[in-house]
């Protein structure tokens, strides 16, 4: 998921790679940089999101060197959805894009299974979005502050790995504000604590 | 075969293709039916990083189907001079992949002058593999040391790919990883390293059907590989308490002729008028 | 013309001795036959105008345009050979829709002028082609605000304050340098605009002339198109008057 704060975009995910029934990464990094101060949260195929987000890291790097400025998060996602959209009988490709630029400031993107584009303040997806959009509805505010944001992901993203059997293990953030990326990286045994019953 | 005959069987046509089972097999499927998968070679292939670099593992098993092909074959793959890569799945596939990219490394290398990367190897593979859609049966585990340290990645036939400090591949991945997730340490000696890694191969070789035979190890450090092939020989054939060669006489003779042969001399051919 | 029969400006793919492209630089002369087109920047925008002769009055007014929109917030005038810049602007267009539909953010002029910069050069490669007759001049304000550039025959292309090209380009030069455009609005640039251009038209060689003018500003809401009526009224009054007083300078009428 990825959710904008007053100064930037706080993105995160959980940490399950599954073959099957069978864990095949239990601390995977599903958080992909794209460029500088742009991420993408990909889910569905490892090896189609792992190819898409390939391509447009190279775009970016174009981009960037060909502008001689940073690439906005519009451009991201722009490309991720032409791919998405263009191949959609050959990719299973759930992909939230987020970060900050200079031009647009913080934003996030949501490119679900079809192709579309949506800009969002905050996105959720995967498999384990389905048991939080509840709590997201219920619990996002707009122009959050930065801890605030940092909970909020947390939570949302832990309580989507008690109920979801293809979600768990560990919790991977990122923080992006215009000039840092901050790497926060939340154990198994160190999650926010929620009925268990 | 009788014209009316084959008439019966396939109808009007005398030749080219019959897709009358394409129907068929459509049929069935909608129907529930399940068509026979194509088998998958079993392996058990592992990979760890330790202090000073990275070590392979491999069984040596090769099977078609339910016979094994090769008691004895090699899975671990040269890729540079610094990485090497083991394969599970289609035998021809991982050895055609890897082969590929080897070669492709090899060209990159002279026109840089400089070593391979483990992660351009990684890049090249996961791109081939992609490529093909899962077409081509590669389950690899690339380890390797470069200027910037050791690695280790899993590569997966749709082009995925995963870096860890320790992974399993192939039909007896699962064995493999309990003995990891229940032993691995980071930082372990070289010794200890490769005992774990013996040990998690003889995990597979043990407890998977599709994996046997002999432990293969490769040690990958900085500036030196040491392919320790047949590392471990669990299965070694033990000579036999018994012999078990006939006795002269077990056959019986029923009855016996002796021929007399004429011997023919070498003479000059007949000549044809 | 020193280079006529040396036999070095017969191919655009063959320099001359002193290091020269003739046809790169015959092709400045097809421009130089056609109207004046100038451009001027001021912080707050851009304006383009250009004295469009006409050759017969038999020809439609306001018919023949050489003022043209490339995307929402650039837009194309040029001087030169009318079919050589119809192709220039069909490129110009694709290329802007073709950035828009990829990044889906508007083109940035520098970008799109670097893209038409290597078209243009790529004319000069080849023996089997003719340079562009036509020296464009792009108006736009995007994110970095309002900017002007100047394409030449070679595809060298730079960014101005105030440019001009075509048959005056000349006097129009100096007419543009005389201004202090750093203090300029944009009412004020359309207005010297459209002076400049009845100043520089030579009533004794072109008797028919229209002028053309348009304008990309915060004012026009940052799209590229013509000067509204009004404006261009009260800019060729303007304009007018100028003249006026000048010639009334020289020799009383």
């Amino acid at each position: 998921m990825a959710v904008q704060f007053d100064g930037g975009v706080v993105v995160g995910a959980d940490s399950r790679t599954t073959t099957g029934s069978y864990i095949a990464n239990r601390v995977t990094d599903k958080l992909t940089q794209i460029h500088d101060t742009i991420f993408c949260c990909r889910s569905g195929s490892a090896a189609d999101t792992q190819a898409l987000a390939d391509i447009v890291q190279y775009h970016m790097q174009l981009y960037a060197v060909q502008h001689d400025e940073q690439p906005p998060v519009k451009v991201a996602a722009s490309l991720f959805q032409e791919l998405c959209y263009s191949n959609k009988d050959a990719l299973m490709a759930g992909i939230i894009v987020a970060g900050v630029d200079p031009v647009y400031g913080p934003s996030v993107y949501n490119i679900p299974l079809g192709g579309s584009l949506h800009r969002e303040e905050f996105a959720i997806g995967g498999s384990g979005s389905a048991y939080i959009y509840g709590y997201c509805d219920d619990y996002f505010k707009p122009n959050m502050n930065r801890s605030e944001c940092v909970d909020f992901v947390k939570n949302a993203v832990s309580l989507a790995m008690l109920r979801d059997g293809s979600s768990g293990g560990v919790i991977r953030l990122a923080v992006i504000t215009p000039d840092s990326v901050e790497r926060i990286f939340v154990p198994g045994n160190e999650l926010p604590k929620h009925y268990e019953g | 075969m009788d014209k009316n005959i084959l008439k019966e069987i396939v109808g009007e046509h005398e030749g080219g293709f019959s897709f009358a089972n394409a129907k068929r097999n459509e049929y069935l499927t909608q129907n529930g039916g399940v068509m026979p998968n194509a088998t998958k070679t079993g392996t058990t292939i592992v990979g760890l990083i330790y202090k000073d670099g990275v070590v392979l593992g491999a069984d040596t098993r090769a099977t078609a189907g339910t016979i094994v092909a090769d008691k004895n074959c090699a899975k671990i793959h040269y890729i540079t001079p610094n990485i090497y890569c083991c394969g599970a799945g289609t035998a021809a596939d991982t050895e055609f992949t890897t082969n590929i990219v080897s070669s492709q490394l090899a060209l990159h290398s002279m026109n840089s002058g400089r070593q391979a990367h483990v992660s351009t190897a990684m890049t090249l593979l996961k791109q081939y593999l992609f490529r093909y859609q899962g077409h081509v049966s590669a389950a690899l585990v690339l380890g390797g040391v470069d200027i910037n340290g050791p690695h280790l990645y899993t590569v997966y036939p749709h082009g995925s790919t995963d870096k860890l400090p320790f992974v399993t591949m192939g039909s007896g991945s699962l064995a493999a990883m309990a003995i990891f997730e229940s032993r691995f340490k980071p930082n372990m000696e070289r010794d200890e390293a490769v005992e774990l890694v013996k040990d998690a191969i003889e995990s597979g070789i043990f407890n998977d059907l599709g994996s046997g035979s002999n432990v293969d190890v490769c040690v990958i450090t900085k500036d030196k590989v040491d392919y320790l092939r047949n590392y471990a020989k669990p299965n070694e054939r033990v000579p036999k308490l018994k012999s078990y060669k006939f006795a002269r006489g077990t056959t019986a003779i029923i009855s016996e002729t002796v021929r007399k042969f004429n011997s023919v001399k070498d003479e000059d051919a007949m000549e044809v008028v | 013309m020193t280079s006529v029969g040396t036999g070095y400006d017969l191919s655009v793919s063959t320099y001359s001795p002193d290091g020269r492209l003739f046809q790169v630089e015959y092709a400045g002369k097809a421009v130089d036959n056609s109207g004046t087109t100038i451009g001027i920047r001021t912080k707050d925008g851009v304006v383009l105008a250009v004295e469009k002769i006409i050759p017969t009055k038999l020809e439609v007014p306001g018919s023949n345009k050489r003022i043209f929109s490339i995307d929402k917030h650039i837009g194309f005038a040029s001087s030169g050979w009318m079919p050589d810049v119809k192709g220039l602007v069909a490129r110009a267009r694709e290329e802007a829709w073709e950035y828009q539909k990829l990044y889906k953010v508007p083109t940035p002029s520098k970008i799109l002028a670097e893209r038409i910069g290597m078209y243009i050069q790529a004319y000069t490669l080849y023996s089997s082609v003719r340079p562009f007759g036509a020296m464009p001049i792009m108006a736009s304000v995007d994110k970095d605000g309002p900017q002007l550039y100047m394409f030449e025959t070679s595809g060298a292309y730079y960014g101005y304050r105030g440019c001009a090209t075509g048959k005056a380009k000349q006097l129009a030069r100096t007419e543009l340098e005389k201004l202090d455009i750093d203090s300029l609005s944009i009412r004020d640039a359309i207005k010297e605009a459209a002076r400049i251009i009845y100043t520089v038209h030579d009533d004794s060689k072109d008797k028919l002339f229209e002028l053309e003018l348009a304008w990309v500003s915060q004012e026009s809401g940052n799209v590229f198109s013509k000067v509204p009526q009004d404006i261009f009224d009260e800019a060729v009054q303007y304009a007018k008057r100028a003249n006026d007083d000048d010639s009334d300078d020289d020799d009383d009428l």
